[in-house]
């Protein structure tokens, strides 16, 4: 029997830099996540993961070096990146002003469904979310753990193979936090998950790989279980010059 | 196509979606009336005055040929009008870019199938879009002129394609203002500031030179917009406003590549 190649798509990222002015933000960083992984990008802030993120999906360019998605550039192959990633912000990056319905037709349509394949999609990821209640609400009025389901629920419209979640649970409660990680326990398997987060909790649950970052450069690299159980996670995050 | 239709869809939805774009459209509509029940008014006064035998020794039914529903009520109403715009496109430019970038929702665009270009095209077909949108809401007392003074069509479709043209061009330089911060208070500041001084150049002339006066008289707003006031669309005057969509879009894309690799 043929082994069944694994769901998801395959990032890596060789030598890359990136600079805001004379201040590096990510500096060498070589990384290669597989196909189907649950992977975690740890870090302080200020580290450089969601400078990672996007490079990752072209909101910004590298200073140098290169990052892929299955190959593909995120600024030179702009559309082969956009249609393979779904893309999850904190709860704020949303329209408040737009009705749960709308907004959801809004993120179908710029990732190019329309017609009866985009009503599906929304009417899928609402009854996947637990949106149907409130779905011509205004987000602006919905809970944070509401606008939390819409976020997830934007990113799944077009099935992508490479789910990237940027703090995903920053500003939840303990409840709205617990659904948001099982939404995203669920996610995990069907497709490549590069989680970011300075959660150890979190990553814990939902990656099985991690890296850390600290002042721009990766630290660590290794089964999530293995990297969070040993040694000092403080000075790891702190970086090896803090430690010196 | 579908990626650009969803988002000039989404921006006219978060447009309509805050107070600000329906106070416009309000105070668009009643500026309108207003200026033109007054200037009616004040055009029957004088039309009383003048048909009046026992004013001025004017004999009954002499009026004046500049005694008309034209040059009293339709063209200050629109030259109103074309201020009007001034003041209130900033307040819906202001927020296009800059919001977006405020929230942090340009990254989550950034993710979509939209190209920098669909983007900046998207948002500026919406802003454009909304300026249709008021000029036609004032339609109403200017198109009573064409048929109880017989004005004609021809030239009041004149006078509305140049408040169109003006109003694209102050929508341009608002969107490019925006396009560069992401504040709102920045962004309209700044377009009031760019549009007043665009809006007519004359008042610089008493400081330059003359040969640079005459230079850049031509590019003011203000007389460009006179033309078709009186009626007279002319190719340069339509350029001269399409002009300012291309400069804008031009300025709008380098501020969108501008955040991606400063």
């Amino acid at each position: 029997m043929s082994e069944q190649a694994p769901r998801g798509a395959t990032v890596e990222a060789t030598a890359l830099g990136r600079r805001f002015g004379d201040r590096p933000a990510l500096a060498g960083i070589d990384l290669r996540i597989e196909a189907g992984e649950s992977f975690g990008l740890l870090g302080a802030n200020g580290a450089g993961k969601t400078t990672f993120i996007r490079l990752l999906t072209g909101y910004l360019v590298p200073s140098s070096g290169s990052v892929t998605v299955d190959g593909f550039e995120p600024i030179a192959d702009a559309r082969a990146v956009h249609e393979r990633i779904g893309f999850v912000a904190e709860t704020s990056r949303l329209y408040p002003e737009l009705r749960v319905r709308g907004f959801l037709r809004f993120a179908g349509g710029v990732r190019g469904l329309s017609g009866a394949p985009l009503r599906d999609a929304v009417d899928r990821a609402l009854a996947r979310f637990a949106l149907e209640d409130v779905a011509l609400r205004p987000i602006g009025n919905l809970s944070k753990g509401y606008q939390q389901r819409v976020n997830l629920a934007q990113a799944f419209l077009h099935d992508p193979a490479l789910l990237i979640v940027d703090e995903p649970t920053a500003g939840l409660d303990p409840l709205q936090q617990a659904d948001v990680r099982r939404e995203l326990h669920g996610a995990a398997g069907e497709r490549t998950l590069l989680l970011c987060t300075h959660d150890l909790g979190e990553a814990r649950e939902l990656t099985r790989r991690v890296a850390v970052l600290s002042r721009g450069r990766l630290v660590a690299c290794g089964p999530t279980a293995e990297i969070l159980g040993a040694g000092d996670l403080l000075a790891l995050f702190r970086g090896p010059e803090a430690a010196a | 196509m579908t990626a650009l239709r969803a988002l000039v869809r989404k921006e006219l939805a978060v447009l309509f979606g805050s107070p600000v774009a329906w106070l416009t459209l309000a105070a668009i509509g009643l500026v309108t009336a207003l200026l033109f029940f007054d200037h009616l008014r004040i055009y029957n006064q004088i039309l009383f005055l003048f048909a009046s035998s026992t004013m001025g020794g004017f004999e009954s039914d002499t009026v004046p040929a500049y005694v008309n529903l034209r040059d009293q009520v339709f063209l200050p109403v629109m030259e109103t009008l074309a201020l009007t715009l001034v003041g209130l496109i900033p307040l819906i430019t202001m927020r296009v870019f800059a919001e977006e970038r405020a929230r942090g929702t340009d990254e989550l665009l950034a993710t979509t199938l939209l190209t920098p270009n669909q983007i900046v095209a998207g948002k500026s077909i919406a802003a454009y879009a909304f300026v249709a949108l008021a000029l036609a809401l004032s339609f109403v007392y200017p198109a009573t002129s064409i048929v109880r003074a017989g004005l004609g069509l021809p030239h009041l479709l004149a006078v509305y394609l140049g408040l169109f043209g003006l109003g694209i061009a102050l929508t341009s330089v608002g969107l490019v203002c925006s396009a560069f911060t992401s504040s709102q208070l920045v962004a309209a500041i700044s377009a009031y500031a760019v549009a007043f001084v665009l809006y007519d150049f004359r008042w610089m002339a008493q400081f330059l030179p003359d040969a640079a006066a005459r230079a850049i008289d031509p590019l003011s707003m203000h007389l460009r917009f006179g033309a078709f006031a009186e009626g007279l669309v002319r190719g340069a005057d339509v350029a001269y406003f399409a002009g300012y969509v291309l400069v804008a879009f031009a300025l709008c894309r380098l501020a969108h590549d501008q955040a991606r690799v400063r």
